[in-house]
């Protein structure tokens, strides 16, 4: 029975479309590709999500919307723009925007000028032309100032903004060198601690697309396609790598 | 007989236009504005709410989103990506999530700035209601056209002293557009809420569109709502943070 035991710890469980339910509160839905007694590997479908047991309330097993794009995708002939885009909406409204764009980019090489799957793929016609949001952004006079686009006066009173919070921390800096040695040190480290809190802040603020009004909270969110997660250098969720 | 008709209808016609000329006063809009969304006592009977929708950000980003609201100042929302979904709470002012698309697989705090902007979502009734009771302060602020239609400007001083815009549409009387100051990257910056697309449930005008950006940046969240339950059953310990392992 130990023996067992041991096996199981360590030999792969190949099982299908399971909904991990992590403990206290959120979930991971794919396809299990990997099970342990200490990890369990869940490929969402822009990569694989490895989940330490710990965290794991419960799994459900079931099929899951990513099996039933795949299905669907194999009964696609190549040229069948209208069924492509179909399936691009299902996989969009199931939250899978990595098939959603595959699925998008394939109705794009039958139909370039196709403005549905242009716009999922996050195109914007700009006198006739299919650019980026940044190159359309750019075209209309706004400039991009710490990952977010605005209009040039905006970036210049942040800009301003940023160069005197920088003249006053120097300035303080300044009053705390002619202080004691000992009195210094304590305010430097203050110092660095505010910096760190305040870099964390900007972390936690980096996606400019989340301000409230209707949800809120969210940090994170990465476009499709969803191929190097931000969670992969997370110390408990790793990325194996993308299986198709 | 038709003399008595043609001053009757006269009268009439005075009575209406010296209505239509009457100054909007705020208690006036803010009265408007209850009745249409249903009422004061339809709101109040709304105990519980969930709202289903998909998110759309820039670059193609589609989420799908759940939020869910218990009287009082409960708040749990979810977001879904490529099959993981994030749980960001909020009870009366205490916030919590688990987030996996930021790897964070255990309950860690939520910022200040989320945790007031959950809280503001908690508020069923929104300032408006018994404005004067709760300390806010409202000024008429004119009118302004928003996307083609015409809407009273209300300034409102709220208890805390911050200062929000309503913009009440002036036909229909429902809310058409919010804006807030919110702190972003160290930054004060005014944000825009613009709903649209109301229907009733339950007897209750909710929006099924809502459309957040920053005043003066093109970029913008667009919410759309698919389903709107009202007062479902849910408990308390939906929002409950739990215990640290």
């Amino acid at each position: 029975m130990k023996r067992l035991g041991w096996l199981l710890a360590f030999v792969s469980v190949p099982v299908f479309a399971d909904q991990v339910f992590l403990k206290d509160a959120g979930s991971i839905e794919g396809r299990i590709v990997e099970q342990t007694a200490t990890t369990v590997s869940v490929d969402v479908g822009g990569g694989v999500v490895g989940v330490p047991m710990d965290r794991v309330e419960r799994i459900q097993k079931g099929r899951c919307a990513l099996d039933e794009y795949e299905d669907r995708a194999r009964k696609l002939a190549p040229t069948d723009a209208a069924g492509w885009k179909k399936l691009g909406r299902y996989a969009n409204d199931q939250g899978l925007s990595t098939q959603a764009q595959e699925a998008y980019k394939k109705v794009l090489k039958i139909a370039p000028n196709d403005a549905e799957a242009n716009g999922a793929l996050g195109l914007v016609n700009l006198d006739g032309r299919w650019v980026t949001e940044a190159e359309s952004y750019r075209a209309r006079g706004y400039v991009e100032y710490q990952g977010e686009w605005m209009t040039p006066a905006q970036a210049q009173v942040l800009q301003t903004e940023a160069a005197n919070d920088q003249a006053r921390r120097d300035a303080e800096q300044r009053a705390r060198d002619a202080e004691t040695a000992a009195r210094e040190a304590d305010a430097r480290a203050e110092e660095a601690e505010e910096r760190a809190k305040e870099a964390e802040r900007a972390q936690t603020y980096y996606d400019p697309l989340y301000y409230g009004g209707w949800g809120y909270g969210v940090t994170s969110w990465p476009a499709a396609p969803v191929s190097t997660p931000k969670f992969a250098t997370a110390s408990q969720i790793r990325l194996k790598g993308a299986t198709k | 007989m038709s003399r008595l008709l043609a001053i009757g209808v006269i009268g009439l016609l005075f009575t209406a236009s010296q209505a239509a000329e009457a100054p909007r006063t705020v208690d006036r809009i803010v009265a408007d504005y209850m009745a249409a969304r249903g009422g004061l006592s339809k709101i109040r009977a709304v105990q519980t709410l969930r709202q289903k929708g998909h998110a759309f950000g820039s670059a193609g980003r589609q989420a799908i989103v759940v939020r869910e609201l218990k009287r009082p100042g409960k708040i749990r929302f979810e977001f879904t990506v490529q099959g993981m979904t994030g749980v960001y709470v909020a009870d009366n002012g205490a916030g919590w999530r688990v987030s996996p698309l930021d790897g964070s697989l255990e309950p860690t705090a939520l910022s200040e700035q989320a945790a007031a902007d959950a809280m503001e979502q908690a508020d069923f009734d929104g300032p408006l209601v018994d404005w004067k009771a709760k300390g806010h302060r409202i000024e008429l602020a004119g009118q302004e056209t928003i996307d083609g239609r015409m809407a009273d400007k209300l300034a409102i001083t709220l208890a805390d002293g911050s200062v929000r815009h309503d913009f009440l549409d002036a036909t229909t009387h429902l809310l058409l557009r919010s804006e807030v100051t919110r702190r972003i990257k160290g930054h004060d910056v005014r944000v825009q809420m613009t709903f649209g697309d109301y229907k009733k449930t339950a007897g209750v005008m909710f929006p099924r569109k809502v459309e957040v950006g920053a005043i003066g940046r093109p970029q913008t969240l667009r919410v759309v709502v698919d389903s709107v339950e009202v007062n479902p059953p849910i408990k308390d310990a939906r929002f409950t943070r739990p215990a640290t392992p």
